[in-house]
């Protein structure tokens, strides 16, 4: 699928909520969309990585809850250290996630559910369910602090994205995800070395969901076990998909899925104003993603579907 | 040749069942080790009943999952098909009076029929699609539902207590997974099913009609899921939930990676669940007796579901794992 399909349909999006409230687009809810929007694209961003490898990764959203709540409850005592510190417990688990996949031989989808339930447990436990709040006034800097009139988190998002843009199109590591995508076994016949380039790549997801936690703490401020959850994860998927990269692999990529999020945070927020409940956008959101998932997947190479 | 009296089979033909099906070793080590460990509160009447509710729940929740995993694929979509008919059934009782409940196998089957033909015509992985599947019938439950849990209470005679210490539920769900188990391994749909699930391709050219069993099985299996619900619903409360909560997904599907049916399918079945959501009750009414955190038991779920796995795929060669 071409880049047109996305683009025209952000585009729609954008000017049918317009047309149904002009206020829509004023300075503060610009300010509210970039708020929503920042975040889930840094993971979006990761997660692209592993679906245009061929994978699944589904404990980005539990990753994010963790090194949120990583940040709120260890910033007493460990001050800024707590982000370094979530951000390594992410690449960990993104290693393990590679692990199982590339050592042990379980199906990504399975063995990140299982990784996502493990990482539920310990926030759970950390957190003991209680609502934690951030007082560090250095640390919530991170994402508010207003530059040009946009909040920092909007300039760590881009900042994301052009260097996921540049990995997936410029650097032979890039290459390397599109071609083991493309072809699994052809990729590893040509002189890659497949497993180690996919734990590198879960790795890689695992680090963006980690900052995309990080910063999401910083920009929210307190937090508890709610945070993410299966609307998150669905949304981030669908956007994923929706900016056009298959589940197949070896398509689409980051620059792509700057317009899935454009269109699902889009969504969000136009549902909200219309006075549509979480359901509403959860049906919708997981319609998108089954029919954006049919509309990519590249029929002519999967022959036998499980 | 010297003919083998009955009695010298015995010994081999255990240990080749233990050999085959390990799990159940791992149940009776875990009986004799929760039973070890908390005497007074284990082996009690109640707890062993708790037990079998506990199975109960797992086993008519995993029966649909377990016969779409021999075809290889994976149906996620069971809980939706509890909210949704929950729902529903809240929704018809004053119109269609006692007979609402019916609505709940006609919703299993209508999915089933639903996710088999998107399946077959679209070429989707299919748990992708029965996870959206999933999502969008919990989104319709709470469209429906007005936002609030809805009971029904007119369907609890169904697992009224008959025998104290036994549940109902269990004696119901007895002839149901029998049935199960009878078309699974003892009728030529099982087998083509088995065969399409160890070796599509050759399936295929075997002249197998691998879309129309295909859709079948997506059929059963939302049928047995619906049936099963017509126990289930009155066994878990009456109530139809609008909470996804993601352990109800999982555990079935614990229990049936426990069981030794591997994901890729081929082989096992609900028989092969039947022991491993034994062993997960076990396993599960163990724990919690144990006064652990309940974060510290979810971490060994999820930890259990990790290890099932790894160690039912590490027969598989020659299979390439996305």
């Amino acid at each position: 699928m071409t880049i047109v399909g996305p683009m025209v349909a952000a585009i729609a999006i954008i000017a049918g909520f317009q047309v149904i409230n002009p206020f829509f687009l004023r300075y503060q809810g610009i300010i509210t969309l970039v708020y929503a929007m920042s975040y889930f694209l840094i993971v979006a961003c990761g997660l692209t990585f592993v679906i245009m490898m061929g994978s699944f990764d589904f404990s980005v959203v539990s990753l994010l809850k963790l090194s949120a709540l990583l940040c709120v409850l260890y910033i007493d005592k460990l001050g800024l250290l707590v982000i370094p510190l979530a951000l390594l417990i992410s690449i960990g688990i993104g290693y393990i996630n590679g692990l199982l996949v590339v050592k042990f031989k379980v199906p990504s989808f399975m063995a990140t559910l299982g990784v996502s339930v493990v990482v539920e447990a310990i926030a759970w436990y950390l957190s003991k369910g209680f609502l934690h709040i951030i007082y560090d006034e250095t640390f919530r800097a991170l994402a508010t602090t207003f530059i040009a009139g946009l909040p920092s988190i909007f300039y760590w998002a881009m900042g994301i994205w052009i260097i996921s843009t540049f990995i997936a199109m410029c650097t032979p590591s890039g290459r390397r995800t599109y071609a083991i995508g493309g072809n699994l076994i052809g990729a590893g016949l040509s002189g890659i070395n497949v497993k180690r380039h996919r734990i590198y790549v879960f790795m890689l997801c695992s680090f963006f969901a980690g900052l995309a936690g990080v910063l999401y703490m910083a920009q929210m401020g307190g937090g508890s076990m709610e945070i993410g959850g299966a609307d998150l994860a669905v949304a981030v998927f669908a956007s994923v998909v929706a900016g056009g990269t298959a589940l197949t692999g070896g398509v689409g990529g980051p620059h792509r899925t700057l317009l899935g999020v454009i269109i699902i945070t889009w969504i969000q927020a136009g549902m909200l104003m219309l006075a549509m409940g979480r359901d509403i956008q959860m049906v919708t959101f997981g319609l998108i993603a089954v029919g954006m998932s049919i509309a990519t997947i590249d029929r002519r190479r999967i022959k036998i579907i499980k | 040749m010297k003919i083998v009296g009955r009695n010298k089979l015995i010994t081999p033909v255990i240990f080749q069942t233990l050999k085959t099906h390990p799990v159940i070793l791992a149940l009776i080590a875990l009986f004799v080790i929760f039973s070890g460990l908390y005497p007074e509160r284990f082996l009690t009447p109640l707890n062993l009943s708790s037990i079998l509710k506990q199975f109960v729940e797992l086993m008519l929740f995993a029966l649909g999952p377990s016969i779409v995993l021999v075809i290889g694929s994976l149906d996620l979509s069971f809980v939706g098909i509890w909210m949704l008919g929950g729902i529903l059934v809240w929704l018809l009782m004053p119109i269609l009076g006692m007979f609402s409940i019916l609505v709940i196998p006609l919703l299993g089957l209508a999915t089933g029929l639903l996710i088999g033909v998107i399946q077959v015509k679209v070429k989707i992985p299919s748990f992708i699609l029965t996870l959206g599947l999933l999502v969008a019938y919990w989104g319709l439950t709470a469209v429906l539902s007005g936002g609030y849990p809805r009971s029904v209470r007119q369907y609890a005679f169904i697992t009224a207590r008959l025998i104290p210490y036994l549940p109902t539920a269990f004696l119901w769900s007895i002839p149901i997974i029998i049935v199960a188990v009878f078309i699974i391994k003892c009728t030529r749909i099982g087998t083509y099913l088995y065969a399409i699930g160890s070796n599509e391709e050759g399936a295929h050219l075997a002249g197998i009609n691998v879309d129309k069993y295909r859709i079948l099985t997506f059929t059963l299996s939302g049928l047995f899921t619906g049936i099963g619900l017509i126990i289930l619903f009155p066994h878990l409360g009456c109530t139809a939930p609008i909470e996804l909560k993601l352990n109800n997904v999982i555990l079935p599907l614990v229990a049936i990676v426990l069981g030794g049916t591997p994901l890729v399918g081929g082989s096992g079945g609900p028989q092969r669940t039947i022991l491993g959501a034994l062993t997960l009750a076990v396993v599960y009414r163990g724990l919690y007796l144990s006064l652990l955190h309940p974060a510290t038991i979810q971490l060994l779920v999820g930890l259990l579901l990790i290890i099932s796995i790894v160690v039912s795929t590490r027969g598989l060669k020659g299979v390439t794992i996305t």
